[in-house]
């Protein structure tokens, strides 16, 4: 190919330039897959569909049969006559046992030669991503219409205009290609991006992925620096690793959005990752506004490497703001409709009835060891006793989780982060104990809160623009209400009682600085299983261990999570 | 070999009656739905009512069938409550609950207030939406929204703003808004109606463009029109997909009147085939109503 001219342009990256096939992060982002997956993205891109963006090396049909001959005799993987023939060529490969060594060198060295596109290199890290759902960390970010300026005037007057508008009967929507059109013109000119969308199956989401790249081109220079000189091999090698990659996934209709959160820890530094991130994030509500309709983001204070937790929780659904042990009323399958239906003339049976206990009972004594129920006949009164506490414990998992948290229903949360900001209870020692008993990483220390001696209504001012969301009323009320009711509602968590003896304490109040960070597989189906198993008492168990806030970062006070962040507003 | 022979029928019969027993169990379910169904129905006739009644007025019964009656009695009161209850459910469509809420630190000792839409779309009620509200604020009868199921694509953010406004801080200028929780269900549900009766529109389109189901697309392959879908969350947006490319788009209001529609051909916007399509129609309604006739 005669090397073009090459002039610095703002345009993005397009699909079909070809990056050399000896870089060693093509190397990498192929060899990282399966032999299955690779031969099916290998299918795919013989696809006759696909051809304009990822042409295969093929003899020249109708040139000189001696010339071209010689000039592939000795090649190991000789070019394919036709796109047929090579697919058979893949499709039997699909069939025969082997290596995936052999499969990234046919591509590499014989049917790519001349270089794979950027879309297949999108393709093959998507696929990846598919293969390895866990492997990216998303945070989510709700999508916030800002108010329109009624006049110039409010514009230029002050700043409010930058407020959110939260009165808006508008739900944002999003359009693939508009989005990267504006996308593309916040980014800026020395940096050029590569943007690819892909439908995940199975998962109600659109997926962009945005490759990005330090040049000014957005030809063949862009990517073969690495081959023109050895000087440049270095920086060329940092640009295509994987944390120059961003994903950001736009669920169905839902206004949030997921942007993955770098993993990699290759030789890029973390701050040129996080910035890079953070233009994207700055980027993206620009591009989805529009002229008298801006948007802005704001972190949930959610994340997960599970996207099927993710939308559970802020998806398309019903679940979002009925989580945990409210998910009894999210349930959406049919015969769900037909249960709780005003048509049904059955009587309801809750949940937790007699009649479900019973079944549940039943169940149990279906599943195998009819030796329990004998030797409950038996009527020895510890096992009785004991039985009657399992049962017990399993019926308050369900009224505390309904439906949710259960260790197989693939929505887990791998880390939960809480800071306590509640004061330390005096009287009752066993809220203490209770939160020893499952936690790992608890680190009291003698560090107290700030507003602490500037008294109440100074702690409460810091405290409201801490967090915006908090309204101020909220802790007023918490304070009068210590007063007014202190026997309202008996069994309550000690550190509650505490307060509610007197104000004066509570204002001097020991508040250790407290941070619980939980981790698992499935954080709450774990604390689900300590309930059932007994360990954690499931009454007095505070709401946001049963991850009905759907946050996984959050501060407690007055052992609510902060910020009313359960409703979903 | 011939233990293997003979294993193989033993497995199959040990399948079969695996099967038989499953089919029985569902079977025995089914019949105790049926029971269920019965009973209630038996339940809240009036005649039983006059029964269970008169036999109390009599006194020649044993204790033992006093209880029972007893028993009955309550069970009958049960049902009719049930059935005033759905009997509300069904004609007011918004009815309210009392919850309480599990967790030990809620707000107003755990007392939430429920809110339950009933909606129908396809001639049956679908799953009902609830609307959780507490009364975080002190000393006042402010609420706010605790829980929800309500769809993402509804505004119920904006709704609660506007209508269940919080009570205004200390340092606010602004006086204390009123919060009107019968305006704000009143104006949820017509969102809801609204959604489903759009989402409702968009697939009479379908069917009337002969998209319905899919055999049908395969026997009448001459369909000028190959997709009509929803294009965005609140179902506010048809897309269309005509068979010789041109692709369209049809905004409609809230109400399911029509704002926009715009058609992209080959050669630009196609103001002809709109014209054709919508032949001077003000609802989404006729559209459909035209695409049938055709």
């Amino acid at each position: 190919m005669a090397p073009r001219l090459s002039l610095p342009t703002t345009a993005r990256l397009p699909s079909s330039l070809r990056v050399n096939p000896s870089t060693a992060s093509i190397i990498k982002v192929l060899s990282r897959l399966s032999r299955p997956s690779l031969l099916s993205l290998v299918l795919d891109w013989l696809d006759p569909n696909n051809q304009s963006l990822c042409p295969p090396l093929l003899r020249q049909p109708e040139s000189d049969e001696e010339d071209e001959e010689d000039e592939f005799e000795n090649d190991l993987y000789p070019p394919a006559h036709s796109l047929s023939e090579l697919r058979e060529l893949y499709a039997d490969m699909q069939t025969r046992k082997g290596s995936r060594r052999e499969v990234v060198d046919r591509i590499l060295e014989g049917d790519w030669r001349r270089g794979l596109s950027l879309y297949q290199l999108a393709m093959a890290d998507l696929q990846y991503l598919y293969d390895h759902p866990g492997t990216l960390k998303w945070a989510c970010y709700k999508i916030q219409r800002l108010q329109t300026p009624g006049h110039e005037d409010d514009v230029e007057a002050n700043r409010s205009y930058d407020k959110i508008d939260k009165t808006t009967m508008h739900v944002p929507r999003f359009h693939p290609s508009t989005f990267l059109q504006n996308l593309q013109a916040e980014v800026l000119p020395d940096v050029k991006a590569h943007y690819n969308f892909d439908r995940p199956k199975g998962l109600p989401l659109l997926l962009l992925r945005i490759f990005v790249l330090d040049s000014p081109y957005n030809t063949d220079l862009a990517v073969s620096a690495a081959s023109g000189s050895t000087s440049s091999t270095a920086r060329t090698v940092t640009s295509f690793d994987a944390s120059r990659t961003i994903y950001v996934a736009f669920p169905d209709a839902s206004p949030h959005i997921f942007v993955s959160k770098s993993q990699s820890a290759g030789p890029t530094t973390h701050a040129e990752t996080r910035s890079l991130r953070a233009l994207v994030v700055e980027g993206i509500p620009k591009a989805l506004s529009r002229p008298r309709e801006r948007y802005a983001l704001k972190t949930v204070n959610l994340q997960t490497k599970n996207l099927d937790a993710m939308l559970s929780l802020r998806g398309p659904g019903r679940s979002n703001a009925a989580a945990g042990g409210w998910g009894v009323y999210a349930a959406d399958k049919t015969a769900d409709a037909r249960t709780h239906s005003p048509l049904n003339p059955l009587l309801p049976t809750p949940p937790l009835s007699d009649d479900t206990a019973e079944e549940n009972d039943e169940q149990v004594a279906d599943l195998g060891n009819q030796e329990t129920t004998t030797r409950k006949r038996t009527l020895d009164p510890e096992i009785t006793e004991q039985e009657k506490r399992r049962k017990r414990a399993r019926l308050v998992a369900e009224a505390r989780f309904g439906d949710n948290a259960q260790i197989d229903d693939g929505k887990g949360v791998e880390r939960v982060d809480v800071l306590i900001e509640d004061a330390f209870p005096i009287h009752a020692a066993d809220l203490e104990g209770e939160i020893d008993g499952q936690e790992e990483a608890q680190q009291p220390r003698s560090r107290k809160t700030k507003g602490r001696r500037s008294g109440v209504d100074a702690s409460l001012l810091e405290e409201a623009e801490r967090d915006e969301d908090e309204d101020p009323e909220q802790q007023r009320r918490d304070q009068n209400q210590e007063t007014d009711a202190p026997d309202e509602n008996p069994p309550r968590v000690a550190g509650r009682q505490t307060r509610e003896g007197d104000r004066d304490r509570d204002k001097w109040a020991w508040r250790p600085n407290v941070r619980l960070s939980l981790h698992g597989p499935h954080v709450f189906a774990g604390i689900r299983q300590l309930v059932e198993a007994g360990v954690i008492d499931g009454e007095r168990m505070p709401g946001w261990m049963t991850g009905e806030e759907g946050v996984t970062m959050g501060a407690v006070r007055n052992g609510r999570i902060k910020g009313f962040r359960g409703s979903g507003l | 070999m011939g233990t293997r022979v003979s294993l193989s029928p033993e497995l199959s019969v040990a399948d079969r009656l695996h099967d038989e027993i499953a089919k029985l169990r569902a079977q025995v379910e089914s019949l105790k739905g049926d029971v269920r169904l019965q009973t209630a129905t038996l339940m809240t006739a009036d005649s039983t009512r006059q029964i269970l009644q008169s036999q109390t007025t009599g006194d020649r019964q044993s204790r033992a069938s006093e209880a029972v009656k007893q028993r009955l009695l309550e069970r009958f009161q049960e049902q009719s409550a049930h059935k005033q209850q759905c009997l509300y459910r069904a004609c007011a469509t918004i009815t309210t609950f009392k919850v309480n809420d599990p967790d030990p630190n809620a707000v107003d000792g755990g007392n939430v207030l429920g809110l339950r839409f009933e909606i129908m779309s396809k001639a049956k009620f679908v799953r009902p939406y609830y609307v959780m509200l507490n009364r975080p604020y002190t000393n006042r009868r402010y609420v706010r929204i605790h829980r929800h199921t309500v769809p993402q694509c509804i505004p119920l953010a904006g709704l609660a703003a506007q209508h269940l406004p919080p009570p205004a801080a200390r340092n606010d200028e602004d006086p204390p808004k009123k919060q009107d929780l019968s305006r704000f269900a009143r104006a949820l549900r017509r969102e809801l109606v609204r959604y489903h009766n759009r989402a409702a529109v968009i697939g009479d389109m379908k069917k009337a463009a002969g998209l319905g189901a899919k055999k049908a697309s395969d026997q009448e392959s001459d369909t000028a029109i190959v997709d009509i879908s929803a294009a965005d969350a609140e179902a506010n947006q048809i897309s269309m997909q005509w068979r010789d490319g041109r692709s369209g788009r049809l905004i409609m209001n809230n109400d399911g009147e029509i704002v926009k529609m715009v058609v992209q051909g080959d050669n630009g916007q196609d103001r002809e085939t709109v014209r054709q399509f919508l032949g001077g129609a003000v609802r989404v309604e006729e559209v459909t109503r035209r695409l049938e006739s055709h």
